[in-house]
């Protein structure tokens, strides 16, 4: 089958024959018909959601919590700091800039994103990949530096192949063998991939933050939306989990998020 | 042309401010060249400005002691995620604690003393910088280094040898009130590629037990203090993934027709404080007829009791399960061993013999337990693991810092005098304290 292609064209954009529509996924050539009933979702290109997949909005609703729960100050609160006399006053004008500021630390870490995804486009101007500003340096003078050693690290082996050697097996190489930690031991330290790992600079903050769990680990335990307890019924409306019963009204009558 | 100054004075002032700056409390002490710095040195205060709504009155950091009434206290703190971010509140609170006469605290004059100053890994630059021109222009120290707070475990005398130099291999687990941060050590020095940050710390759990009680007893939404100080009180951590399923079957208040009897030994009754005849609250084993007669009070005064159960160990095991409430990390364990896999395998050996867990989480009961057993799982079985629960974990890194501060001769080469600033500016003394030469 010939390929056609629509070659871009700067003269006008009302010509004859086009017409722009929401882009949905549907091809018709793959498709009978255009899937737009929410009853067909799962015939879409992502396919339906998972059992244990969450909606956007359920991410969101986590998301926020956990911002939520990891506040320091209460931003509807203003303390005064009380004044004081013996208090030290500012003398240059550098202090009385850093004194006055009113930032929080997500305007810090953010600016110093932005800083991040700056540096890594500057050098060579083309876009930065996504993965590449993770476990990255957070010092701009990255090119002279060698690769991080997170890289560079062998994956340790998990029992190391014991040292084979054509030793006759007396009883006293016997005993010896079975002594011996030479198998045991991990190789020796390297100097210069030592003296790499303590010269690599410190990460970002955002690069530093643990891995997400892997998927083929234990799947998310699912507690009761308001003891506690498993959770083993599904809200039908929102999602969430609930004990029983009872567990279930004080649900529908306080927590529910179908209608938040 | 005007000589230039020496790069190094011949000498550095006698004493060191040690200061650990923590987003809950602050731990500082003065060091004298060449003495014995003991937990006792230390001043222990709460890093924060509070304001309550009841009398009116606001109380700096240590002046909280003298609070009598914490209910709706509202707190301004100047560190957050472990770094120091609002200096304005800052300032007022070391000059409250550290140079005026706040009770107890090391009462110095700046010009003359050293400042050692920690804070947390993986800090922005902006922030380094504003640290370092405030503690040079506002406070005019003499001298000062600031250094990445848990890597300073590693200056405690070591059992096995009596030299000053830092131990080889240490892996600092510092579950604080922000974070729980994992850093390898090697001879004093940070691998910083290897740093790995948990998002939950005691404020998390703290506010994840606030959030439960609310939700399950009565509106505490604004009763910060008292929910950390329950938590203290009754928090426990399960020994293990099975001890939990059985501890949340025992908290379980059965089915609406098929009621069972919550356990007493693990079931509490915390009796809240009322602020008139109870400052602070305590637990006791869960009686239900107790708590019936107190709600119902005739002719006793009325009491008020908040009843826990599967609240005690569900919330400190977000440490090891943050996936319960949906964050997307690994648990504690799973951590340290990712962080140990970007080692060298010779390293990793020796890290995971030493393991040292500092910080106040680490004093929930249960806790050590659970993460050696788990540890253990994870670890290949030719490696040996040490794992141990410094002896104070709140004050530890304050004391490892002051072993460093207590040795002229190691400090001399860290330290970055006040002419030195003047001279260099603040982007080379970021740049020396990051190791650069």
């Amino acid at each position: 089958m010939p390929l056609v292609q629509v070659l871009p064209n700067t003269a006008s954009t009302a010509a004859p024959g086009y017409t722009y529509v929401v882009d949905t996924g549907f091809d018709p050539s793959k498709a009978a018909f255009n899937p737009k009933d929410r009853k067909r979702v799962s015939h879409r290109p992502g396919g339906r959601r998972g059992e244990n997949e969450l909606s956007a909005r359920q991410q969101g609703v986590i998301a926020r919590r956990i911002a939520d729960l990891n506040r320091d100050n209460d931003p509807k609160q203003v303390i005064a700091i009380p004044s004081n006399a013996k208090s030290i006053p500012a003398k240059t004008q550098n202090t009385r800039r850093i004194l006055a500021y009113q930032r929080q630390i997500k305007h810090w870490l953010d600016e110093e994103d932005a800083m991040l995804q700056q540096a890594a486009q500057a050098p060579t101007n083309r876009p930065a990949a996504g993965h590449t500003l993770r476990r990255q340096s957070t010092f701009s003078r990255g090119t002279t530096m060698p690769p991080t050693p997170a890289e560079m690290t062998p994956v340790p082996t998990a029992a190391p192949e014991p040292t084979s050697s054509s030793v006759r097996l007396t009883a006293d190489s016997k005993t010896e063998q079975l002594l011996s930690v030479d198998d045991i031991l991990p190789p020796p330290l390297n100097q210069a991939e030592l003296e790499a790992l303590l010269a690599a600079p410190p990460l970002s903050y955002a690069a530093s933050h643990a891995a997400a769990p892997t998927p083929d680990g234990p799947p998310q335990r699912r507690f009761c939306d308001n003891c506690g307890y498993w959770g083993k019924i599904k809200c039908l409306k929102c999602g969430a989990r609930v004990c029983g019963l009872e567990c279930k009204n004080a649900h529908e009558a306080t927590r529910c998020l179908k209608w938040a | 042309m005007a000589p230039k100054s020496k790069k190094a004075p011949a000498t550095i002032a006698d004493k060191t401010l040690v200061v650990d700056n923590g987003a809950y409390t602050t731990k500082a002490g003065i060091v004298v060249a060449s003495g014995e710095p003991t937990y006792d040195n230390c001043h222990v205060f709460q890093n924060c400005i509070a304001r309550s709504t009841r009398d009116r009155r606001t109380y700096i950091a240590s002046e909280l002691d003298s609070c009598k009434d914490f209910g709706g206290l509202a707190f301004r703190r100047p560190v957050e995620k472990g770094f120091i971010v609002n200096w304005e509140s800052q300032k007022a609170i070391w000059e409250h604690e550290l140079i005026g006469s706040a009770k107890g605290g090391p009462r110095c004059d700046p010009r003359e003393t050293n400042l050692l100053l920690t804070e947390k890994p993986n800090c922005p630059r902006e922030l380094q910088k504003n640290c370092d021109e405030i503690v040079f222009e506002l406070f005019e120290f003499a001298a000062y280094y600031r250094c990445v707070g848990p890597t300073m475990n590693a200056h405690h005398p070591s059992p096995h040898s009596s030299s000053t130099v830092p131990q080889e291999c240490v892996l600092v687990v510092d579950t604080s009130y922000s974070d729980t941060t994992i850093l390898p050590v090697y001879s004093g020095r940070l691998i910083q590629s290897a740093v790995r940050r948990l998002t939950v710390g005691g404020k998390l759990l703290t506010n994840y037990l606030k959030e439960l009680c609310s939700l399950r007893h009565y509106n505490m939404m604004e009763e910060t203090y008292l929910l950390n100080e329950i938590k203290e009180a009754v928090s426990l951590v399960a020994l293990s993934e099975q001890q939990f399923a059985s501890d949340l079957e025992r908290t379980w208040k059965g089915r609406l027709g098929d009621r069972k009897p919550l356990d007493p030994s693990i079931v509490v009754d915390y009796k809240l404080p009322d602020y008139e005849q109870l400052i602070h609250g305590y637990a006791r084993p869960h009686d239900p007829e107790k708590v019936r007669k107190g709600r119902a009070a005739v002719n006793h005064p009325r009491e008020d009791i908040l009843t826990l159960g599967n609240e005690r160990f569900a919330v400190p095991e977000l440490l090891f399960n943050p996936g319960d409430i949906g964050i997307q990390e690994v648990g504690l364990p799973k951590a340290i061993m990712e962080s140990l896999n970007a080692l060298p395998p010779m390293l990793k050996a020796g890290m995971l013999t030493n393991i040292v867990v500092v910080g106040g989480n680490a004093l929930i009961p249960g806790f050590m337990g659970r993460l050696e057993s788990e540890l253990r799982a994870l670890v290949p079985s030719q490696y040996v693991l040490g794992i141990s629960r410094a002896e104070d974990p709140i004050k530890h890194t304050w004391l490892g810092a002051a072993c460093l501060a207590s040795q002229p001769q190691l400090l001399k080469e860290v330290l970055v005098t006040k002419a030195e600033y003047d001279e260099l500016g603040s982007t080379l003394v970021a740049r020396r304290f990051a190791g650069e030469r």
